[in-house]
């Protein structure tokens, strides 16, 4: 394949351009930046061609060259291009020192180490100073040109890497007082001195004359790249916001120049500034920003050094020296502007604000530039909108919205009628024109518009934009809000089909509107018969709207309207009215309705939500049914209404599987009445209301167990334990698995798995009841050890006994089931088991380090029971 | 100050996409500050594709416009300048600064130097300014003087090399695009020291300053006895001035006819070198006291080569030039109209031209014009639903023309008729041209 014709490269340009991203991810992609470098050389493409393949270089290097070192090697390339260049004039000059330049900088390329940025810079300086770089760098018609783009370039390389010029400002200096070419040197030199002054405040370091230095980097020396690393590696902002550059001025407060330092720079300063008059207006708006930031805070910098400029500037119809001047005023504040400074100031921006001669957009940003005027003396709130002091209700009202205005126009006039107003309330009622009435007729005008049929929608937005805005600035006069109120519930009563915009204004305006605004709408709505075309607008409201007020006649209009909601919509927006009353707590006569409208409604989808709704009224107490039916909180971004809604009942209505907040744990032992009794306490981590605990035997060991209920639990507060009854089949030790079902706070239903439970062998030991109190209690206790055999078993074992010894033992394990007491030797105990089991024991002759048992049962398997049991109970004590 | 991006786009309602991308501009160096600056709400710009769309459908310009969007309609997304925050790829590339002109978008994205979240004030950030100089720069380039799409589509293959002259890196250089144009068919000119920015080149041949001033009246004329008429001059002072020399100085003094009112509301061009304050006072808006400044207005000046608007100024004259009387009477699908102009004795009666347009907004084509006319000629657009007047060159010697007649109106078809939110029923306008 050979070299890519011009018209390749068109086609190949136009496609990369169409979507980069698409482009570099194809096949042709990777290549581009690589064939792009080689084709600058050929001698097939016509300059023309290869200016256009630079301009791809300057807007997309970091798709061409992704890397810094790829960067790099790319404007190495275009450098040696450059150098290659013959000495005749040439078009691709320029470019390729502004592509050299934007490789380096946007690819992070820029620094002491790259090769390309030593070459680069001495060059571009050497070229904005007007040297001789010789060996034919161009002829001598075109050093002009290229020397004001070295300035650019160099301006460019300082913004991305500032302090990069620190050395060069009394070179800079010099070239402009001599014969270099105004605008570009006074802008570079405006921006290396602000840089420098930053970096050496933030450093805490003097000026230390750079100034006045004088000796540039010398052809071929190595360039100094102290400050900018000084000023580390982030860029400066040249015009930082205003609340942002706050801090700034402290810092620059640091640099205390010598009287000599302060009168070079001063001397630097007017210096630019004398000359700013042969900048173009914006190049002009630039300096001023960036001298005017330098100098704030500056000791010995006076601001009136602006002061001649200002009335030049202040008489133009440009927008950026206005907004320049402007800036100065944030700046410096009551040091450049006087209180009849300021006035003008405002005068002029108030006449600027609706000259004929500008632009629609001119005159937006101005007011927009009276709303956030930077006053000297502000009142209200930094950062607000507000309209200034001085600015009076005379200029106020040459301001005045009207409804020939554009929206936007009209928007930010009718912002400030507001804020008029909003004094106004404050100050006596004069007579004659009020501005209420004012606003009042203003609105009226934007709701005929907006009522207009088949008009925009960018007309009904914008009446609803407006009412937006003077609820939100005068939402305590209710001479405003009044007729408002009245006047948006007659548009809507001529126009329903704008039920979408109400919606949206109730859900963003506070009660003072709203509640009102709701009363109306509800009213107006309820009052329609119920079966025009605009039913699923009235529909929409009334979700919206409804409440627990006068709920017979909402209820009333939907009856009325259930006959004539024939589609699957119409019917949805029906149900949702209902849901909205059912929150509300409407119960009466509602689930009538829904009775009605389960049988009545002819999509089946519409009766199974009736029939749910209704369900769900009937069933569910007023807390429960508002969670159920509140905003889903399963799926609150899922665009269909319906699937959000099942998602939030399944949420609510369905047990949701839960990490249990409660712990169960098997309290003392209360070995006493007919059967077995588990004691268990309960502790929460969180409140849980209607706990159920459900228990399950694993086997077939006892009866089914009742499940348990508490009503309310509450962390650190406990309960009295609760008594779980136990009723074994066989007497053997068990364990109990339990689920726990409870409400949240949140009314949600949750379901637990908790640890299980033992029931050990000893829980289910029980006294004899029939013991006699006082009589042969050894007869009766022989009668029951003989009773056990031939049918029972019968076996001997030696119990340890830890150091308390035999009797604390008994007492504390033995206790009720002792018959006959010798202590502490002998004891003669009697258990019984349930179901109809016993267990004899004889401890007799107890020694130092144990105790020999006899032991009887009339059940075999209880044996090996209860001799884990005895020789167990020395360990636990 | 710097730009991140510059877009022209034509809009082309009824197409798919509503709109092309006729020209973009992409500057890397400032996006990487945008980037530092801008933190963790930085937002790149985007291709050209989702960027079309994203602004189009914030202007209002897609042709899906009929539903309530609430991202777009909701009644708290104000905006009251023409700055916007556009929602593309779940962020937000904000501040956009976009207007429609001439069937063309100009839109760019200034850098601002901090967190975008909250939004600074837009008075704040340097770069608005910047960026509507540009797009104003561009849009005076495309359109003053152009004539056809032939020469727009020529002026649009210039902007490539006009943007490498007036905004290389993203720091606008020259609003002024055309004297970038003239800068680098000057290139080979060796330039002399101390040459203003603005004034590229030099003049050589005969020295001669010609100046012209535009007034255009607006007049609102309600014929009641308890409205009072009101109207207001706009005028402009063009000037050319050929004078050799580096930086000629230059001062021009208008001076009011006898009786004349005083100028007000007077903003200069930048190359005026000083201002009395009594102009920079006088204006429409309160006058201060009754010592209205009544002159001489002294404008000294550097002038550029090219012709510029030195100053624009408004007026209070006596009376409106041509007094006008216009009734209309609706009749079902047709309306009565009655039209009495009257010129006054004190304009010369002698124009280039002079025309009086009659539109007709909010009604289905005109089907039937059944008009009388008591001088000149009358022509009907109908599917502009307009009638245009032709009055000629002057007014017959009684100074009064009328014109009378019915206008027979089809069957309203909501998309190809002119709307009008303000001409509804019986509000209707006349406008005369001259």
């Amino acid at each position: 394949m050979g070299p890519p014709s011009r018209e390749t490269w068109a086609q190949r340009l136009g496609a990369f351009r169409a979507s980069p991203s698409a482009f570099m991810a194809g096949p042709e992609g990777e290549d581009l930046g690589r064939d792009l470098l080689i084709e600058l050389r050929s001698e097939k493409l016509s300059e023309q061609t290869k200016v256009s393949l630079l301009a791809l270089s300057l807007e997309y290097p970091a798709q061409l060259w992704p890397d810094a070192a790829a960067a790099e090697a790319a404007a190495t390339s275009l450098l040696d291009t450059l150098v290659l260049l013959p000495p005749r004039p040439s078009a691709l000059r320029r470019p390729l020192l502004l592509a050299a330049t934007t490789v380096l900088a946007a690819g992070d390329a820029l620094g002491p180490t790259s090769g390309a940025s030593r070459r680069l810079l001495p060059l571009l300086l050497g070229l904005a100073s007007g040297r001789d770089l010789g060996r034919g760098f161009g002829p001598a018609s075109e050093q002009r040109p290229l020397q004001a783009t070295a300035c650019e370039c160099l301006r460019e390389l300082e913004s991305c890497k500032p302090g990069l010029l620190g050395d060069c400002l009394g070179l800079l200096r010099r070239l402009l007082g001599q014969e270099g070419p105004v605008q570009p040197l006074s802008l570079l030199l405006a921006l290396a001195l602000r840089n420098a002054l930053v970096i050496r405040a933030k450093a805490k370091a003097g000026l230390q004359g750079l100034l006045v230095a004088g000796d540039a980097p010398t052809p071929g020396g190595p360039w100094n790249w102290a400050l900018a690393e000084e000023g580390g590696a982030h860029p400066q902002p040249q015009a930082p916001s205003w609340p942002a550059a706050e801090d700034e001025e402290c810092g620059l407060a640091v640099l205390e120049p010598s009287p000599e330092e302060a009168r070079e720079l001063r001397a630097a300063v007017a210096q630019l500034l004398d000359s700013s008059y042969l900048l173009t207006p914006v190049a002009q708006a630039q300096l001023l920003w960036l001298l005017g930031w330098a100098l704030r805070g500056l000791r010995g910098q006076p601001p009136v050094l602006f002061k001649p400029q200002l009335v030049r500037l202040l008489g133009t119809a440009q927008l950026a020296l206005l907004h320049a001047v402007l800036a100065l005023k944030a700046a410096f504040g009551e040091a450049l502007f006087t209180a009849q400074d300021e006035a003008l100031l405002l005068r002029r921006l108030t006449l600027a604000a609706q000259h004929p001669a500008l632009p629609l957009p001119a005159h937006l940003f101005y007011l927009h530039c009276l709303l956030s005027f930077p006053e000297n003396c502000p009142l209200g709130p930094a950062g607000e909108e507000a309209a200034p002091l001085l600015l009076g209700p005379r200029l106020g009202r040459s301001l005045l919205p009207s409804l020939l205005h554009d929206p936007m126009a009209l928007l930010a006039r009718l912002h400030l009628l507001c804020l008029l107003c909003a004094e106004d309330e404050e100050e006596e009622k004069g007579q004659g024109w009020s501005p209420q009435r004012y606003l009042g007729e203003l609105l009226a005008g934007l709701r005929q518009r907006a009522d207009l049929d088949g008009g925009p929608r960018a007309l009904a937005a914008l009446c609803f934009q407006a009412s937006y805005l003077v609820v939100r600035c005068l939402a305590t006069q209710p001479l405003v809000l009044t007729p408002l109120t009245h006047g948006l519930a007659e548009l809507y009563r001529a126009r329903p089909a704008l039920a979408p915009h109400f919606v949206d204004l109730l859900d963003r305006v506070g009660p003072e509107l709203g509640e009102p605004l709701r009363a109306v709408l509800r009213q107006e709505v309820v009052s329609r018969a119920g079966r025009d075309e605009a039913l699923r607008w009235h529909l929409k409201i009334l979700a919206k709207v409804a409440d627990g007020n006068a709920p017979s006649a909402t209820l009333g209009f939907l009856r009325a309207a259930a006959a004539h909601c024939t589609d699957w919509g119409l019917q949805q927006a029906l149900l949702r009215v209902c849901r909205t009353l059912m929150r509300a707590g409407v119960r009466e006569g509602l689930a009538d309705l829904l009775q009605a409208l389960a049988r009545q409604l002819d999509d089946p989808d519409g009766r199974d939500h009736a029939r749910l709704y209704y369900i769900l009224l009937a069933h569910l107490a007023g807390p429960k049914l508002g969670v159920a039916l509140g905003p889903s909180l399963a799926a609150p971004a899922l665009t269909s209404s319906l699937v959000a809604e099942n998602q939030g009942f399944a949420a609510v209505l369905m047990v949701q599987e839960a990490p249990a907040p409660i712990r169960l744990s098997v309290g003392p032992r209360r070995a006493a009445g007919p059967g077995p009794v588990l004691q268990l306490q309960v502790e929460v981590l969180e409140p849980v209301f209607s706990l159920e605990l459900r228990f399950r035997v694993q086997g077939q060991l006892y009866a089914p167990l009742d499940a348990v209920h508490v009503p309310c639990l509450r962390p650190g507060r406990p309960c009295s334990p609760l008594l779980l009854p136990l009723q074994p089949r066989l007497p053997a030790p068990t364990q109990l698995s339990v689920r726990a079902l409870y409400a949240t706070p949140a009314g949600l239903t949750c379901h637990a798995h908790l640890p299980p439970v033992p029931v050990n062998f000893e829980d289910l030991f029980l006294p004899f009841p029939q013991a006699p109190d006082d009589g042969d209690k050894q007869g009766f206790f022989e009668e029951l050890w003989d009773s056990c055999l031939p049918k029972g078993a019968e076996s001997r074992l030696w119990c340890p006994l830890g150091p308390q010894g035999l009797e604390a033992l008994v007492s504390r394990h033995l206790e009720p089931f002792v018959v006959v007491a010798q202590p502490p030797t002998s004891y003669h105990v009697a258990i019984r088991l349930p179901p109809d089991s016993r267990l004899l024991l004889r401890l007799e002759a107890a020694q130092a380090g144990g105790v020999p048992v006899a032991l009887r049962t009339d059940h075999w398997a209880v044996l090996p029971l209860a001799g884990d049991y005895l020789r167990g109970l020395s360990a636990t004590g | 100050m710097a730009q991140r991006a510059v877009w022209l786009i034509s809009h082309e309602p009824g197409t798919p996409l509503c709109g092309t991308v006729r020209f973009s501009r992409r500057y890397p160096t400032v996006e990487k500050r945008a980037r530092v600056f801008n933190g963790t709400s930085y937002v790149p710009i985007p291709e050209d594709g989702p960027f079309l769309k994203a602004l189009l459908f914030e202007l209002r310009l897609l042709d899906d416009n009929k539903d309530f969007v609430e991202s777009r309609d909701s009644c708290s997304h104000i905006n009251k300048t023409s700055v916007y925050g556009l929602v593309i790829g779940g962020g937000e590339l904000w501040p956009v600064v976009a207007f429609l002109k001439n069937n063309m978008i100009y839109a760019c994205v200034p850098l601002v130097e901090q967190t975008l979240s909250p939004h600074p004030p837009l008075i704040s950030i340097s770069g608005i300014s910047q960026s509507f100089e540009l797009l104003f720069g561009i849009q005076d380039f495309l359109f003053l003087g152009q004539k056809n799409d032939t020469e727009l589509n020529t002026k649009l293959n210039q902007l490539p090399d006009l943007f490498l002259q007036a905004c290389p890196f993203g720091t606008l250089l020259d609003a002024n695009l055309q004297n970038s144009l003239d800068s680098i068919n000057f290139a080979s000119v060796p330039h002399p020291q101390k040459q203003p920015a603005w004034r590229v080149g030099t003049y050589k041949g005969k020295p001669q300053v010609s100046i012209s001033i535009t007034e255009k009246v607006k007049s609102m004329q309600y014929d009641k006895q308890d409205i009072a008429d009101t109207w207001q001059v706009v005028g402009a002072v063009t000037c050319k001035c050929d004078l050799e020399g580096n930086m000629p100085n230059v001062t021009i003094s208008l001076s009011l006819p006898t009786n004349g009112s005083p100028l007000q509301d007077i903003l200069v061009h930048p190359c005026v070198t000083s201002l009395d304050s009594a102009i920079l006072t006088s204006s429409s808006i309160d006058t201060m006291d009754d010592s209205a400044f009544s002159g001489p207005y002294k404008f000294p000046f550097t002038p550029p080569l090219e012709s510029f608007n030195l100053c624009y100024y408004t007026s209070q004259v006596p009376v409106p030039p041509i007094l006008g009387f216009y009734q209309m009477k609706e009749e079902e699908i047709q309306v009565k109209i009655t039209v009495n102009l009257k010129l006054h004795e004190s304009v010369k009666n002698n124009f280039e031209f002079c025309e009086a347009h009659i539109p007709f907004y909010n009604r289905g084509p005109i089907t039937h014009v059944e008009c009388k006319v008591s001088f000149g000629q009358l022509e009907v657009f109908r599917e502009k639903s307009l009638l245009v007047w032709i009055i000629g060159q002057k007014f017959p010697k009684s100074m009064e023309i009328s014109l009378s007649g019915t206008v027979t109106f089809g069957a309203k078809s909501q998309e190809k008729q002119p709307f009008d939110e303000i001409c509804i029923g019986g509000t209707a306008y006349l406008k005369t041209g001259n």
